[in-house]
Order: C-alpha cells, then sequence, then structure tokens
C-alpha cells in the first residue's frame, strides 16, 4: 500500500500553487478577522486535492496496470481513503496552525488592533471541518468507483443535493417536537459525536467502495 | 516440462464478444507468441490470466491457482500493458522510488542500468516521451524485480522497426539468462514473433485456431498455387484453407513437401505468419 501512496503523492506534488492559494485566501480572512475560515479552507483544498488522484489514474489508465502489480484490491481501495482522511485531518490542522501564526504576527504587529481568538472555538471549527470533509468524500470515493471520476462528480453532487433535502424535510418535521434534551446532549457529547460519525462514514463508505471495485471490470 | 502457465478452458462474455473455451500452455522455458487482428481477444487473455477481470475456466501461473496465490504470483511476473501504466505524470526515477515498495525483488540498480542504456531521461515527466520511451521504461520496470515469466501485451506496437528489434533483442537476452524464463507476448505484428517466439498460438473472435510451434509454421506449411483443373483434384483433407482468385487457386497446405508430392504442383511457397493468418480469416475451408 505504501507504494500506492507514494504514487498519489508524487501526482499531487504539482499543487504547491493550489497551497499558496489557500494561504492567501486564509491570510485574508485573518485580515477581515474571520479566522475560523483558516482550517475550513485548508482541510477543503486539501481533501479535494487527494481525491483528483483518481483523474490521474483515468488519465494514465494506471487501473490496469495497478491491478498486475502485487496489490490486493483491498490494498487499492484503503489507500485512497488513507489519503483522503490524512489529507483533510492534516489540512485542518495545518490551516488552524497557520491561522494562530498569522494572528499572533498580526497582533505583534498590530498591538492597538488585536484580534482575540478562542483555541477552543478554532478546534472545534478544525474538527467540523474535518467532519464536513469526511461526509463529502465518504459520497464522493464510492461514486468515482461506481461511474469514474469524471461522471463521479455529478452523480456526487445529486447524492449530496438529495441528502440535504431529506435533511430539510426531517428539520421541518421536527419543528414542533421539543429538541431541547436534543440540544443538551449534543453539547455534552458533540465532539465524540462528530469523532464516531466521522469514522462510521468512513467505514461504511470504504466497505461499499470495494464492494463496487470489486465488482467492475477494467 | 514444467508450464509457467496454464488455461483451461477460459471464457469469458460481454455484450458484443465472447471468449470462447481457449485453452493455451506456456512451457517453462519457451516464448509464447499470442496473435490475431485487433479485438480477437489477446487482451482480454492477458486480463484473464493477470485477474484484471473475472473469468470462467482454470488458469495456472508457476502451478498455483491465479487468484489463491495472486499476490505471490504478481511478485514473480513482469506485465507491459500496451495502454497503461502506472502514471504519466511521474519522472522514471520516481517510478523506482514507487515500484521498489511493490516488489520485493525490486533490483534498483538494475533498473537504472536499463534506463541508462535505454537512454532514458531520469527526472523528466513520463507524458512528456515518446511513444518508444514510454514502451522503453514499461519493459525496464518489468524486467527489474528478476521476473520469472513476462506477460506481454503488444509490447512492440506503435514503435519503428529500430526499436522493436531492440526489445526484442533484450527478451532474447531475458530468456537466454536463465532456461527456466518464460515469455507470454501478444501482438499483431507477426514478423516480430517469427524471429523469437517458439509457439504461435493464433486467436480469432475469441476461439483459438491453432497452437503451433513457429518452426512448423514457417518451414512445413506452404501455399500452392494451382488453376481450377489441379485444385479440384485435391482431396478437401489435404488442405487447411484455400483463396480463389481471378484465374487461379491458392491452396495453404500443413505439410507442403509431403503436398507436392503428392499432387505433383511446382509452384508451392513459404508463406509468412501473416498469410497463415489471412488464410485462416479470409480463406475457405468448404
Amino acid at each position: 500500500m505504501k507504494g500506492l501512496i507514494k504514487k498519489d503523492l508524487y501526482n499531487l506534488s504539482s499543487y504547491k500553487m493550489t497551497l499558496l492559494i489557500a494561504l492567501i485566501f486564509c491570510s485574508c480572512f485573518v485580515l477581515m478577522d474571520n479566522i475560523n475560515f483558516g482550517p475550513v479552507i485548508f482541510s477543503v483544498m486539501l481533501g479535494m486535492i487527494a481525491l483528483s488522484t483518481f483523474n490521474y489514474d483515468e488519465t494514465s489508465k494506471s487501473e490496469k496496470y495497478i491491478l498486475s502489480l502485487p496489490v490486493t484490491k483491498k490494498e487499492i481501495v484503503l489507500s485512497k481513503y488513507v489519503l483522503g482522511v490524512f489529507s483533510s485531518v492534516l489540512g485542518a490542522f495545518l490551516g488552524m496552525a497557520i491561522t494562530i501564526v498569522l494572528v499572533e504576527i498580526y497582533n505583534m504587529v498590530n498591538t492597538s488592533s488585536a484580534i482575540s481568538y478562542s483555541i477552543e472555538s478554532l478546534l472545534s471549527t478544525t474538527i467540523g471541518s474535518i467532519f464536513g470533509v469526511s461526509f463529502i468524500q465518504a459520497i464522493q470515493i464510492p461514486s468515482i468507483y461506481k461511474w469514474g471520476a469524471e461522471r463521479g462528480r455529478i452523480q456526487m453532487f445529486i447524492i449530496i443535493v438529495i441528502i440535504a433535502v431529506v435533511g430539510v424535510l426531517l428539520g421541518s418535521l421536527l419543528k414542533g417536537v421539543d429538541v431541547s434534551t436534543l440540544t443538551k446532549i449534543f453539547n455534552q457529547y458533540g465532539l465524540i459525536l462528530i469523532i464516531i460519525a466521522t469514522i462510521l462514514m468512513y467505514v461504511i463508505s470504504y466497505k461499499i467502495s470495494l464492494k463496487i471495485y470489486k465488482n467492475k471490470e477494467y | 516440462m514444467k508450464n509457467a502457465i496454464e488455461l483451461k478452458n477460459v471464457s469469458k462474455s460481454y455484450q458484443d464478444f465472447k471468449l470462447d473455451n481457449i485453452n493455451i500452455t506456456i512451457p517453462e522455458g519457451s516464448i509464447v507468441g499470442l496473435i490475431g487482428e485487433n479485438g480477437a481477444g489477446k487482451t482480454t487473455t492477458i486480463k484473464g490470466i493477470l485477474n484484471i477481470s473475472n473469468v470462467n475456466g482454470t488458469i495456472k501461473v508457476f502451478g498455483e491457482g491465479h487468484q489463491k496465490k495472486e499476490k505471490e504470483i504478481k511478485e514473480k511476473l513482469g506485465v507491459v500493458l500496451d495502454d497503461s501504466f502506472l502514471s504519466f505524470y511521474l519522472t522514471p526515477k520516481q517510478v523506482n522510488s514507487v515500484m521498489k515498495e511493490f516488489y520485493k525483488n525490486w533490483n534498483e540498480e538494475k533498473f537504472f542500468t536499463y534506463l541508462k542504456e535505454f537512454k532514458l531521461p531520469l527526472k523528466k515527466l513520463i507524458k512528456d516521451f515518446s511513444s518508444g520511451m514510454k514502451m522503453k521504461l514499461k519493459i525496464a520496470v518489468a524486467l527489474s524485480h528478476a521476473p520469472k515469466a513476462l506477460v506481454l501485451d503488444e509490447p512492440t506496437s506503435g514503435l519503428d522497426p529500430i526499436v522493436r528489434n531492440e526489445i526484442l533483442d533484450i527478451f532474447r537476452k531475458y530468456i537466454l539468462e536463465d532456461e527456466t524464463r518464460s515469455i507470454l507476448l501478444s501482438s499483431h505484428i507477426t514478423s516480430d514473433l517469427e524471429h523469437i517466439a517458439d509457439y504461435i498460438v493464433f486467436i480469432h473472435e475469441g476461439k483459438i485456431l491453432f497452437t503451433l510451434p513457429t518452426s512448423e509454421l514457417l518451414e512445413n506449411f506452404g501455399i500452392a498455387k494451382c488453376n481450377e483443373e489441379e485444385f479440384q483434384k485435391i482431396k478437401k483433407e489435404d488442405y487447411l484453407r484455400y483463396k480463389k482468385e481471378k484465374y487461379s487457386y491458392e491452396v495453404l497446405v500443413s505439410d507442403k513437401t509431403k503436398f507436392k508430392t503428392k499432387y505433383h504442383l511446382q509452384t508451392i511457397d513459404k508463406p509468412s505468419i501473416d498469410e497463415i493468418m489471412l488464410f485462416y480469416v479470409k480463406g475457405c475451408k468448404e
């Protein structure tokens, strides 16, 4: 599996410019006092970049060749998830770290109008962004395996729209219901719940991807 | 003699194509050429051997079931696929760093020696390579982990005669280094196989039409030219296929010496594998 990840990382090594753009965006948001955007921008960007390796595989037609190497189908699918999880987590924490550094520098220069921030709120944004990216990845990876990197994108958006509509409908159904207990539970165990949900989404998504991949013909 | 690769009653159905109960044996130490026109089933056969696509029937590689011991088998196989490679967005140097993670026996030194021999740049992206350079790189990768057998899908297609010759020389050298090594090589450029293959397997519309030693095809087969009267005298069992020209007949026979003595025909030419293929595809039997 190390070989597969190495191959993807080499494929992605041309994305240095994109990271620079993310850094510029991040600085702009910090200057505009929207410091919580840092982790979001970086995790979304890195998370999406990681999945562009599927496009590289498609243009090089490497799926067939990879299957001729001494790796199992499980390892092939798992490597994409490892890369996906790693990039969104790395992106989120990198975004958080960069934001803190930028704010500190800003505060050192402008002592009169210093930006105040709390590590806790930044951390919850970081976890939140990982959750968001993992949600998209958990849908996107099986879609790509099913329909291909190009077509999979359209299908993925359709699935996300469907989930959003179902979510809104459920929300409207719950309007009259007293959700105070739910809110209480969420406030107390929110972080753990989000982490469990993220892991669960990835596991289910991986199982689906593997099933699709095993039946796929190249 | 042991067999490196064995296919028994292998079938595969697609919407518009069927690989129909094929049997192929690649004995240890031999080079087997798989010939046939585009879409005849060569790549499907190779994909079956490599378990890239699921096929029905039995496939054994180095005496083991090709799915049961897949990883171990693939460690010992060198593969070249015509239209597919690791990635075209890598440099050969990066290919080395990736491939050493896949193969336990990866020989870095050998790989770089091949790159030098093939005059391939180390730090240029593969996508900017010519098709000859790409093929040479694929071959260098296939040979750099001391494989016991090579499975090569169209390794000479799209290359000029000089490069093709160089590549065929590499395969000859590979077999000479160790006589237990074997090669399965598919190609539609049959002249390449005349020089290198010990056996020729001819596949047409998903069926195997013949499996014969190359020497037999080239030495014993013959094309007899005769007129209508002479043709009528020839018994059906004495020829394989015939073609009717404007004023004459051309007959493909499997034993030209025997045929010549029996029918006293003067013009019997030595055919090329291309001509034999054409007779099988375009000629008539009845």
